[in-house]
């Protein structure tokens, strides 16, 4: 079973729109390196724990992987050819919502050419397209 | 950081998002300057010119703005929401001889004794905060990290400073550690811990049971 939240205030929820760009989780906070959304997308448990193991796998236990996003959100579905109506249908998988500038993925603790070399491989598990990006020292 | 290069300012009329934006697009930097109790000033800088100087780690400036010439020190950077692009500066007026205090970026130096033994070196913080004179405000601050074996920590304390500065970031704070990667979960111990399905909060679990039979 993928990622989710151990609690839920509500167990479905509506679908939203996502307006805007990343204005916080938008900079590389813990690793030195960081995959940043550059499109708006839901990301599904699937793709952060394809990404997650993506890059686990390619830096054999070196460096840490940092996740910054966690999927809060439940998407319900309705069965196949089930009739419309009946009421909202039953959560299927978890979503994370994910704004341009959110830095999704962070690897600390490895050389900066072996870091680019995980990210790629986790952004290509991604649904959108990403940026490689490196920690930036405040002033 | 000492070195200073003119930058030729112009007056901005208009303030906000809007005219801001304008600004940009005729490739400047809105900016503004303050401090010594003079007046606020909204101006703009050149954008390629500005970049570069900041990209080699200079902070101080003379600001021209008509046949006034002005010294002053970058307080403050804003970006666009991807961190690609300086879309705002805050400029402080200051005098070359007058003690500030500045944000200084750190540098780790050395391989760790703990790297060696498997561990990683993590990075907490990444600046720190002296008080200074504004010539002497340094590019950086070079951090030793050596001697950190595993479980290890470098706090600010532990810094050394030059004597001419003073550390004005809490002693304590926590600058650097080393620790031992531990080992990922792989998928299946991580399918066995995760829930089927989440809690609701508010509703027993007794209630959860009955729900269906009910329907």
């Amino acid at each position: 079973m993928a990622m989710m939240p151990k609690r839920v205030k509500h167990r479905k929820s509506q679908r939203g729109r996502m307006k805007g760009n990343a204005c916080r989780s938008n900079f590389v906070a813990f690793g030195e390196y960081g995959l940043q959304a550059l499109e708006q997308s839901w990301i599904t448990a699937r793709h952060i724990e394809a990404g997650r193991v993506a890059a686990t796998h390619f830096l054999h236990r070196e460096g840490k992987v940092y996740l910054r996003v966690f999927p809060h959100k439940p998407v319900s579905a309705k069965p196949l050819e089930t009739r419309m109506g009946k009421g909202k249908g039953e959560p299927e998988f978890w979503v994370a919502r994910v704004k341009p500038g959110h830095v999704m993925f962070e690897i600390g603790g490895v050389a900066e050419n072996v870091a680019k070399q995980a990210l790629v491989r986790v952004a290509h598990k991604m649904p959108i397209k990403c940026r490689f990006v490196k920690r930036r020292h405040s002033l | 950081m000492g070195e200073t290069l003119v930058f030729k300012a112009k007056n901005r009329e208009q303030t906000g998002s809007k005219p801001a934006a304008k600004v940009r697009k005729q490739g400047r930097i809105p900016a503004v300057i303050y401090g010594h109790k003079k007046e606020t000033v909204s101006v703009s800088l050149d954008a390629h010119k500005l970049a570069e100087w900041l990209h080699h780690g200079h902070r101080l400036m003379d600001v021209q703005i008509g046949k006034k010439r002005e010294t002053a020190m970058v307080k403050d950077l804003q970006y666009d929401h991807l961190g690609r692009d300086i879309i705002h500066v805050d400029l402080m007026r200051v005098n070359v001889t007058e003690t500030v205090k500045a944000k200084v970026p750190i540098e780790l130096k050395g391989t760790a004794k703990g790297v060696h033994e498997g561990g990683i070196i993590e990075e907490h913080a990444d600046h720190l905060e002296i008080e200074c004179r504004v010539s002497d405000i340094p590019e950086s601050i070079i951090v030793s990290v050596k001697e950190v074996g595993i479980g290890d920590t470098v706090h600010a304390g532990d810094v050394e400073l030059p004597e001419n500065m003073k550390l004005v970031t809490e002693p304590s704070t926590l600058l650097v550690t080393c620790s031992l990667v531990a080992a990922a979960k792989s998928a299946e111990e991580l399918e066995e811990e995760a829930p089927t399905a989440p809690e609701v909060i508010g509703e027993s679990k007794e209630t959860e049971g009955e729900a269906p039979e009910k329907e």
